[in-house]
């Protein structure tokens, strides 16, 4: 018997059902491909001309990749014998100029920055304080913070010397190798014509160069400064662009090197990119452009700030540049052309 | 002229009457009863975006039901460098440093530019132009710090039951958040 009242009987329940879960699934598909596909976003923030480097100013080929065995990696420093000193997470890892594993540090926190003294003593940058080692690995000495809100981002390390550079304070530290502090550089002071340092992220880097100057890179006003070691400014040069010829985005560059000549040798983020310029500030040429840093480009785009990016070099004695790549955490080995 | 329907009728005009009042009153009820969940739920939490998971699509732009979209740019500014050459203000490759439109990266000139002392300069946003395109937010987290991100606000925003820019979210930016913590505000990281 058929019941009096009914909306739908089983043949239109299931016709129905078909009809439902049909719709659905082309509602779904649209959803998804609105979601995946979609069509171009009309407000791209486009630099795809900037990552396109010419090949003709590209003058290194990459000789060799290393991994380096901890991540968490920041910069690099060349010492004795041309061994590479890399900090990353809470060592500091020697290799041999092949690219061998040797000794290592275990430092007390995450590392920020090294450097290497002629001598063999080594000199690593924590955040705040600085932990000083002899050539076999044995702690010597602890520097301690001066101030507060110290950010140690670079260290140069010279015969009577070491220079620290603190992005936190805006200031490159000058100890004597006792760890005494005996100047401060770099700090804005108008009767000096020192314009100050501008650091929105933390890259700061200090380097002894050829000449008897320091060189430290001034991120925020895009340019490299020259420094006597008692604080006078020299010289400065550099332009804001993101061609080739200048420093990109709000602060860069992030770290500086030389060749042995006095060439200068720079390291960019956001557009991932190392470059020469003459001791005077012309752009030369360039070691590696954003092709070779893929990774470490898209860094910046995909996390919500880029202090996670960013590249490091050093010069070794025979003119090879080795390239940290942070996000890779490897070396790379560049050597000139021809 | 005989008014009594066939013997053999599935349905009879009475029953049909019937069954379509009760059908009626079922559907009255279903959406009464929806209404009132949504507002029980609407009530509890509200939409927001995850700073962390968006990924400047432009979506947020062009996909709220709104007219202009109730998502906005929004700036921490503890976490900003106060730069010079801002990439969320400016254009990639600037003529000059200078708030002339053609140097400027916001499509509608929402960022405002002042000047506080050399070299720096603050950046606010102009709500009542921001269209939430994200443009400038890309600009900023490419180069900079990423001081500026895309937030809901819920001085506008009608906290749809399904939110018409979440259902096209490539990053799975949006979720419900408590209503007396409606906003996902980034922090300094220095």
């Amino acid at each position: 018997m058929k019941p009096e009242f009914e909306l739908f009987d089983r043949r239109g329940f299931f016709g129905a059902l078909t009809k439902t879960a049909a719709i659905l699934g082309l509602a779904g598909g649209a959803a998804a491909k609105a979601k995946g596909e979609g069509t171009p976003n009309p407000f791209a923030y486009d630099v795809s001309r900037f990552q396109k480097t010419d090949p003709k100013l590209i003058t290194y080929a990459e000789a060799a990749r290393w991994p380096i065995p901890h991540k968490e990696a920041r910069r690099l420093a060349i010492g004795p014998d041309d061994q590479l000193y890399v900090c990353a997470g809470n060592y500091i890892n020697r290799l041999s100029a092949t690219g061998q594993h040797g000794l290592e540090i275990a430092l007390s926190g995450p590392a920020c920055c090294v450097a290497v003294a002629a001598d063999g003593a080594i000199f690593a940058g924590l955040r705040d304080h600085v932990e000083v080692f002899d050539a076999k690995g044995s702690r010597l000495a602890r520097w301690e913070s001066p101030e507060p809100k110290t950010w140690f981002t670079g260290l140069a390390a010279g015969e009577k010397d070491v220079f620290a550079a603190d992005a936190g304070k805006l200031v490159v530290l000058r100890y004597d190798r006792t760890g005494k502090i005996t100047g401060r550089i770099g700090r804005k002071d108008a009767d000096r014509n020192v314009p100050g340092f501008i650091v929105p992220s933390p890259f700061l880097d200090v380097l002894i160069h050829r000449d008897g100057l320091l060189r430290v890179n001034n991120p925020g006003r895009h340019q490299v400064e020259a420094y006597t070691f008692d604080g006078d400014l020299e010289a400065s040069w550099g332009k804001p662009s993101a061609a080739i010829d200048g420093f990109c985005g709000c602060c860069n560059p992030i770290a500086i090197t030389a060749l042995s000549d006095g060439r200068v040798v720079t390291c960019e983020k956001g557009l991932p990119r190392v470059k020469i310029y003459t001791a005077a500030g012309e752009f030369e040429s360039v070691v590696a452009g954003v092709e070779s840093f893929p990774e470490n480009a898209h860094a910046c785009t995909d996390l919500n700030d880029c202090i996670h990016g960013g590249i490091d070099a050093a010069v070794g004695s025979d003119g090879r540049i080795y390239v940290l790549d942070i996000v890779t955490s490897d070396v790379r080995v560049m050597k000139r052309k021809g | 002229m005989d008014a009594k329907p066939p013997e053999d009728s599935a349905v009879t005009r009475r029953q049909f009457l019937r069954n379509g009042a009760r059908l009626l009153a079922m559907t009255g009820l279903g959406v009464a009863a929806g209404g009132l969940a949504t507002r029980s739920t609407g009530a509890a939490t509200v939409w927001q975006i995850d700073p962390a998971k968006c990924l400047r699509c432009g979506n947020c732009a062009t996909k709220c039901v709104l007219e202009q979209s109730a998502v906005k740019c929004v700036h921490a500014y503890a976490v900003c460098g106060y730069c010079q050459l801002c990439t969320g203000f400016f254009a990639p490759e600037p003529n000059a440093l200078t708030t002339a439109a053609e140097n400027q990266l916001c499509p509608t000139g929402a960022i405002k530019r002042t000047y506080v002392e050399d070299p720096y300069y603050q950046y606010s946003i102009d709500e009542q132009l921001c269209i939430g395109c994200a443009k400038c937010v890309e600009g900023c987290n490419r180069f900079g710090n990423g001081s500026l991100f895309l937030q809901i606000r819920h001085d506008r925003c009608l906290n749809c039951n399904e939110c018409a820019i979440s259902r096209t979210c490539p990053g799975d930016a949006f979720r419900r958040v408590p209503v007396d913590h409606p906003y996902l505000l980034k922090t300094t990281s220095r």
